[in-house]
């Protein structure tokens, strides 16, 4: 090694020490802690007794555990994918070249200000079957009285719904990306006589699915932790139907201190994540346009 | 942005009547929450849940908001957030620079693949760390401390560290060099030149590591145990859960105190604040 | 020059870390040299002021201890979160209904010995009551204020439906039959007022059996009898109130006008429900928010064939020490104090609630702000009040039986019948339950040894 190398070794591995103290402690012992954990019988208040894997076999069989999971993705699916459109559609028109932009960004970006638990609780108050804003406003166009919160079947939906309001940080982001396709594209399209709808299907679209593609793993993994907003504003019910994965895992740890059921759960949890997280990688490879060069 | 090319002026006109309209309406839309917190935080109990609902208060109750600052404690919650925010502002911001300057700037062996390592632990949940986290802090006695929400800001985040590595691995080497020749210490070097050098970014980092403490929820909840020590967005929701104790408009005067600072804070902030935004979401 | 980078970044670190092993300030003295204990209450409202009352008049009484007292909402979740940390409260006030989980998973702290040695002694108290404080025969806590439910009924409701406002109904089958009569439909079809809902405020779904002669667990603990046959037809009764209405309709009423019940908008205070099962507090909140209604309270009746007696469910406020209190001497001190006839008293009037004790002083009775208090108190003997059922699984078994009553509400009968519901939540919890008493077999007299030497 030169002295050159050295030196840089030494002021390098000086400055990310920081970060070595803060991934062995907070990071890697916790991960290895929670592995061992998740093979044993944990409750915090007595040392951990060793299980093999009976956390597991009992997951596989715990049929809230099922639900749980089941709910979260029913979510996502629905919540995704309509949030996606919102801000898409939100940005795209954003981008036409108006005036007041400024303000008409900060409209739609302000309610993703709003803390998740006050985002709950005023939703709460929103959804209300009898008075509620979201039934008053359907109630103009012929629809309801739907008890959002209070049946099952509507729960999800409503939470859907009140996801909807908050898609300002998606919007800016696109309407950044929307900004940075070149406009050299658009000139070229409209020499050859391409239409609006044309524009937005063959180039706005492709040169921002990198983007769009990002956020949607990002909102993947953000929907797999959902834990605030359902915890505050249905606590899980009715008849556990907004009962999350997270909120299922917490209970477990906190609720009822089985702390190594809730470690299994965790590592299911983060098998799902790195799933998630390689296939969308492999996808992109396939679909995803990477603008610019 | 692009210009409108090639259309009448006549569809055009009636085509930016169609678009500004869609936005007049979907920004009323959006507003229509804050209204309704608004309202219904300035009402009676008895206006506040008739239906169908109403829009003018009558009377005015400025009253809900006394009361409610007097319930949940709003002051003291308002300090320990402030407390849990700031601890984390500078912790996070201060850390994650001088990491990132070791991963940007010093090429050490093994160095990239423990950016990639590093890079890779932004993909691992809160809800995965929780429990064992929870074990930990326990036998460190921090459990019903502030010490769980604030030091691991002190040992910098995978996310900020990246962010701002892409801002310094644009510094010019020549800089350093230069300055190294005139006797300057690393440190010095890094607190002196290289600091003020990224200050945008380093205000971003500030900016949405003040925000994610002042809204966090799930933390909070697990670690702090004495109501005394509570941050805004945890007595909030015990504000909430006391067994049909608590009238709908307090509720109201108590999240609409809790959301106006952070209103406030983005018009203050605004531009780096989208700035931040647009940065996030656009490199994976 | 030497740069001295690597070597001030190494000392920070050193420093940082080990300044965070630096034990917590505690906090245990006030400035004139007194103990500090941490007191931790559920309560708000007005209950909350009766007890920093007592508290205040212990403060006063003597110059060691000092109880600083902490209205905490969701004390339970709370109190298991502390505990389990180390870091918990030297006192908490507490819900009789979590004890037994919380005393096996050993987050509480028995108090034989120390009222052996100070002579209090469990007959001093109401049977009933100080039964739900004990635990494998060792008590966990003592009774800060007891309670009964009871129904509560508007007699200006009565009056309008033709019924006799001082003759309450007696048996569940009078009692639905009120309940129809007095219920309303509006213009546009739907209901505007009912009878009864019994899922508001939903405070004791899970008990409705106990109005029929049923048990959720065996005598000996080791079956969970939510299935039973006696439970099946109050889990049946309960759905009653949706498939005999129209169900849509009675669903939406209940969503619409549950909660808010500390206000005039509360659903019997705004006389929109003519009949409630509550609890000896409910006087209070009448008072408080019923705009002068006239009404009456009596023991909630039972189906025909239950005999010995009226129904209810006893329920204890209590206190409790956690383990891992570091003070655990004062926090006995206080209990000790609120115990005491005088002051016990004095509690249960301010909350508005019965003694536990035994004995009653002279006037208590009239002094007391609710005129159905005896009724209350009869109800706490009575050999048909039922407390939570003693198993450490209740916690989970109440909220899965929370579930099965969800499900139950919102599913028609063709879907889903009461047995199969109630089959579920026994298939679910008897395994948990199974496994807690096998473990008790392994360690349970271990664990008696050790509670008996703490």
């Amino acid at each position: 090694m030169t002295g050159e190398e050295k030196r840089a070794l030494k002021y390098g591995m000086a400055f990310i020490s920081p970060w070595i103290v803060g991934f062995a402690s907070f990071l890697l012992l916790p991960m290895v802690l929670s592995l061992y954990y998740s093979f044993c019988d944990y409750s915090v208040l007595n040392p951990p007794a060793f299980l093999g894997g009976q956390n597991y076999q009992e997951l596989v069989h715990d049929e809230v555990f099922w639900v749980s999971l089941y709910n979260t993705f029913y979510f996502a699916l629905f919540a995704l994918p309509l949030g996606t459109l919102t801000a898409l559609f939100l940005a795209l028109l954003l981008n036409s070249n108006i005036r007041f932009l400024g303000f008409f960004r900060t409209v739609f970006f302000l309610p993703s200000l709003v803390p998740l638990v006050a985002l709950a609780i005023l939703w709460q108050d929103i959804l209300h079957t009898e008075y509620g804003i979201v039934n008053e406003l359907l109630g103009v166009i012929g629809l309801g009285p739907f008890d959002w919160l209070g049946d099952p079947a509507l729960a999800k939906p409503g939470l859907v719904l009140t996801t909807m309001w908050i898609v300002g940080n998606p919007v800016v982001i696109y309407l950044a990306g929307l900004q940075d396709v070149p406009r050299a594209l658009y000139e070229a399209a409209r020499i050859d006589g391409a239409t609006k709808m044309q524009e937005t299907a063959y180039i706005t679209l492709p040169m921002i699915s990198p983007v769009i593609y990002f956020n949607l793993i990002m909102g993947c993994i953000g929907v797999l932790q959902i834990f605030a907003l359902p915890y505050v504003m249905t606590g899980g019910g009715p008849a556990r139907s907004t009962l999350f994965y997270s909120m299922y895992l917490f209970d477990q740890a906190f609720a009822y201190l089985n702390m190594g059921y809730a470690c299994a759960m965790a590592w299911i949890l983060f098998g799902m994540i790195a799933v998630l997280t390689y296939s969308a990688h492999l996808l992109t490879n396939r679909f995803v346009v990477y603008g610019g060069s | 942005m692009i210009p409108p090319l090639g259309e009448s002026p006549a569809v055009t006109l009636s085509k930016r009547f169609l678009l500004y309209l869609t936005l007049g309406l979907l920004s009323i839309l959006f507003m229509l929450p804050f209204v309704w917190m608004i309202k219904t935080s300035l009402m009676t109990a008895q206006q506040a849940t008739t239906a169908p609902p109403e829009w003018i208060p009558h009377p005015f109750r400025f009253d809900n908001y006394v009361v409610a600052t007097k319930a949940i404690p709003f002051w003291l919650y308002t300090r320990n957030t402030l407390y849990v925010a700031i601890m984390n502002v500078i912790g996070m911001t201060l850390a994650s620079a001088f990491i990132a300057w070791g991963f940007a700037h010093y090429r050490f062996p093994g160095r990239d693949k423990f950016f990639a390592i590093t890079l890779a632990t932004m993909m691992v949940p809160f809800p995965v760390l929780m429990v064992s986290q929870y074990a930990i802090f326990r036998d460190l006695g921090w459990i019903g401390t502030y010490k769980p929400l604030w030091v691991p800001a002190f040992f910098g985040h995978a996310y900020n560290i990246f962010l701002l590595r892409q801002f310094l691995l644009g510094v010019p080497r020549d800089l350093t060099d230069v300055a190294r020749i005139d006797g300057c210490g690393e440190l010095r070097i890094f607190l002196q030149i290289i600091i003020p050098l990224i200050r945008p970014a380093l205000l971003v980092v500030a900016l949405f590591s003040f925000m994610y403490h002042w809204n966090d929820f799930m933390a909070p909840l697990i670690y702090l145990t004495d109501e005394k020590q509570f941050t805004l967005a945890l007595g909030l929701q015990s504000f909430q859960s006391r067994l049909g104790e608590t009238a709908i408009t307090h509720l109201m005067a108590a999240t609409t105190l809790m959301v106006a600072p952070v209103i406030a804070l983005f018009f203050l902030t605004q531009k780096t604040f989208i700035e931040g935004i647009s940065l996030t979401g656009l490199k994976g | 020059m030497k740069d001295y980078t690597p070597y001030i970044i190494v000392a920070i670190l050193i420093l940082g870390i080990s300044a965070l092993f630096i034990p917590r300030d505690l906090d245990d003295m006030t400035d004139d040299g007194r103990v500090k204990i941490r007191y931790w209450e559920k309560w708000t409202g007005f209950e909350k002021d009766a007890m920093e009352a007592i508290v205040d008049k212990y403060n006063a009484s003597q110059d060691k201890v000092y109880v600083e007292f902490i209205s905490t909402s969701q004390i339970d979740r709370k109190l298991l979160l502390a505990t389990a940390g180390g870091n918990p409260p030297d006192i908490a006030g507490f819900w009789s209904h979590a004890m037994v989980s919380y005393a096996e998973k050993g987050v509480l702290y028995p108090l034989d010995s120390l009222m052996e040695r100070d002579g209090l002694s469990r007959d001093d108290y109401v049977p009933s009551i100080i039964n739900t404080c004990v635990y494998r025969d060792f008590v966990w806590g003592l009774p800060a204020t007891p309670a009964t439910v009871a129904l509560h009924y508007n007699k200006d409701s009565f009056r309008e439906a033709g019924l006799d406002p001082e003759k309450p109904p007696t048996t569940i089958e009078e009692f639905d039959r009120y309940a129809r009569l007095m219920t309303k439909v509006g213009e546009d079809g739907n209901y505007t007022h009912m009878g009864f809902v019994p899922n508001d405020p939903g405070w004791w779904d899970q008990f409705w059996g106990v109005w029929f002669g049923a048990k959720l667990l065996s005598d000996d603990g080791k079956e969970l009898l939510c299935n039973s046959p006696e439970n099946v037809r109050a889990f049946e009764w309960y759905r009653s109130y949706v498939t005999n209405y129209d169900s849509e309709k009675v669903r939406f009423f209940s969503s619409a006008h549950r909660g808010q019940f500390a206000s005039s908008s509360n659903s019997f205070m705004s006389g929109r429900v003519a009949m409630k099962q509550q609890g000896v507090w409910m006087a209070n909140f009448i008072e408080k928010f019923g705009d002068g209604m006239d009404w009456a309270a009596a023991p909630f009746p039972s189906a025909s064939y239950v005999t010995g007696g009226p129904a209810t469910i006893v329920e204890t406020d209590m206190l409790v020490i956690p383990r891992g209190s570091r003070h655990v001497e004062e926090a006995w001190d206080f209990i000790k104090f609120v115990q005491k006839q005088e002051n016990i008293e004095e509690l249960c009037l301010l909350q508005k609630k019965f003694s536990p004790r035994k004995e009653v002083s002279e006037g208590f009775y009239e002094k007391h702000p609710n005129p159905y208090i005896r009724m209350f108190r009869a109800l706490a003997e009575s050999p048909n009040a039922q407390a939570v059922p003693k198993t450490p699984v209740w916690i989970e078994y109440r909220d899965e039986l929370g579930v099965a009553q969800e499900r139950l509400w919102v599913t028609p009968p063709d879907k889903l019948s009461v047995k199969d519901a109630l089959d579920r939540v026994k298939e679910r919890m008897q395994p948990k339950l199974d496994l807690m008493n096998e473990r008790w077999e392994a360690i349970g007299q271990q664990r008696l040894e050790e509670w008996s030497n703490l």
